[in-house]
């Protein structure tokens, strides 16, 4: 039989790579979201919104698998951060879970037709990638501990920020020739994304914190 | 604690015991809060220990132990067994000495004087510091309310009125509601939570300064632990309280300042000292965070 300290550390280890397992779902999510809202793809789109509800019920179970731990073994010091900071990230990463189903509801309400205009296609392509890319560094943040790498995702998140406000310069352009109702779609698909990568900025804020114990 | 210089400025200094005990208002027991801060404190002297070192023969058990224990506070000491902790509060109250072959060096000031300088009554010195041990020692053939009185008559004190005295100790200690109607019953027919509390109305008797907390907890079951944790609590308003405890949690639910000892095959000695909270979220010290999450001892 295990012993009690290093059941507990095991415990710790799988609620370290649940968070890791979760970064990958969204990040897998948010990347066939942005396939199915610039390819007006149907299928991807309602399998994006399929794979959400996954990605709620391993938060849950998750998250009570963390109130388990700290009921029974009573974590003091980085065991008590690393729970509570991870019971925080976890509502995060659902968080970036619900901006890739709410991109690809759009897709499905707009289906057949598309939501993006072609000539903003690069830019949503820019942003599905920056999405993807700083929700799989933060997987590695989580899983490394590594405080120099969770201080570039917010750096990361910059050029997310960038792209954003390139976005609204487009909509609000006296030039707007697509409508009212695609630039709402497009200003809250914009936003969806800007959403997605401050998410992922404070997760890794959070293991900044857990490993550190103050806030960066 | 001394982690603040200004805490102690205040302080009063050179009280001396005095030879006639007197029931105090009872409305501090009342008012007792946990979450009080350091300028609702008691305001009294404090105990410092200088350079403590203890030994059983030749074996060198404690090394330079230097603590300052603010005045109205509660210091927890943790650490593994073996690691001094015990030893270390009773060279406090002069009891180290009283085991054959012990020896030990250091100062033990209390009210700045050394309780070890040359002349000092050893009877005198528990009175002002008192102990509570692990297991509870009423006197069994002794009556409820001859225990609590107990250390006044052993030390010859005069008190006006020991009724008034004898309640007062059993409120504090958290005992009064349950023994008030038999307080001519044996103390050895309480229960095991009631007879640790009883032990500690006994101790307040004599009105102590310094109340020392040798695992006063761990025999007893949860409920009588919360009792007497609430007991610590409300004593703390107007005494300073050293706890020796294994019970990491309630080391951090009592203690205002904790220390953790460690002997590290040598004689134990101190590996840091700090507010409570600091010890228990973010150590300083990589063995302090080691043992506190259970990785060792």
């Amino acid at each position: 039989m295990a012993l009690i300290r290093s059941v507990f550390q095991d415990e710790l280890d799988g609620v370290s790579q649940s968070l890791v397992d979760l970064t990958q779902m969204v990040s897998a999510s948010i990347s066939k979201a942005t396939t199915a809202i610039l390819s007006a793809d149907l299928k991807l789109a309602e399998e994006v919104i399929a794979t959400d509800d996954h990605i709620d019920t391993f938060q849950h179970e998750l998250d009570a698998r963390i109130i388990d731990i700290i009921a029974r073994q009573q974590p003091v010091a980085s065991d008590l951060r690393a729970l509570v900071t991870a019971l925080r990230m976890s509502a995060d990463l659902e968080r970036m879970g619900d901006m890739s189903h709410h991109v690809a509801k759009i897709a499905r309400l707009r289906h057949p037709g598309g939501a993006v205009p072609a000539e903003l296609h690069p830019m949503f392509q820019a942003m599905g990638t920056a999405a993807e890319k700083i929700a799989t560094k933060t997987g590695v943040v989580i899983a490394t501990r590594d405080t120099v790498m969770s201080l570039e995702v917010e750096r990361d998140d910059d050029e997310m920020d960038k792209l954003h406000r390139q976005l609204i310069g487009t909509l609000v352009d006296p030039s707007w020739k697509h409508g009212v109702e695609s630039a709402i779609d497009l200003t809250l698909l914009g936003r969806y994304y800007e959403r997605f990568a401050d998410h992922a900025v404070s997760v890794s804020r959070r293991v900044y914190f857990l490993v550190t114990g103050t806030f960066a | 604690m001394n982690l603040n210089a200004n805490e102690n400025a205040n302080q009063e200094s050179g009280k001396t015991m005095t030879t006639s005990v007197q029931p105090s208002s009872l409305s501090s027991v009342a008012s007792a809060n946990p979450q009080r801060t350091e300028s609702q404190r008691a305001q009294g002297t404090g105990l410092e220990t200088r350079g403590i070192h203890a030994w059983f023969g030749k074996n060198h058990v404690l090394s330079d132990i230097n603590l300052d224990f603010t005045a109205g506070s509660v210091t927890a000491l943790i650490g593994p067994s073996g690691c001094g902790k015990s030893t270390f509060i009773r060279t406090i109250n002069r009891m180290h000495e009283f085991i054959p072959g012990a020896a030990m060096a250091g100062e033990v000031l209390l009210d700045g004087k050394d309780v070890y300088a040359p002349g000092v009554d050893v009877t005198k010195i528990r009175l002002q510091i008192g102990m509570v041990f692990q297991k509870p020692n009423p006197f069994p053939s002794m009556t409820i309310g001859e225990n609590v009185l107990s250390g006044l008559k052993l030390a010859q004190l005069k008190v006006d009125n020991k009724d008034d005295l004898l309640e007062e100790c059993l409120i504090r200690a958290g005992l009064w509601t349950e023994v008030k109607d038999r307080l001519d019953t044996h103390g050895g027919a309480l229960s095991g939570g009631q007879q640790q509390r009883l032990c500690i109305a006994r101790a307040l008797a004599v009105r102590p300064q310094v109340l020392l907390m040798d695992e006063p907890c761990s025999a007893l079951d949860p409920g009588s632990t919360l009792r007497i944790e609430d007991t610590i609590r409300e004593l703390s308003d107007t005494m300073t309280i050293v706890i020796v405890t294994h019970n990491m949690q309630q080391a951090a639910r009592v203690s205002d300042y904790t220390a953790f000892f460690l002997s590290e095959g040598g004689p134990g000695h101190m590996i840091e000292v700090a507010r409570t909270s600091e010890i228990f979220s973010q150590p300083k010290d990589q063995r302090t965070e080691n043992y506190v999450t259970g990785r060792f001892g």
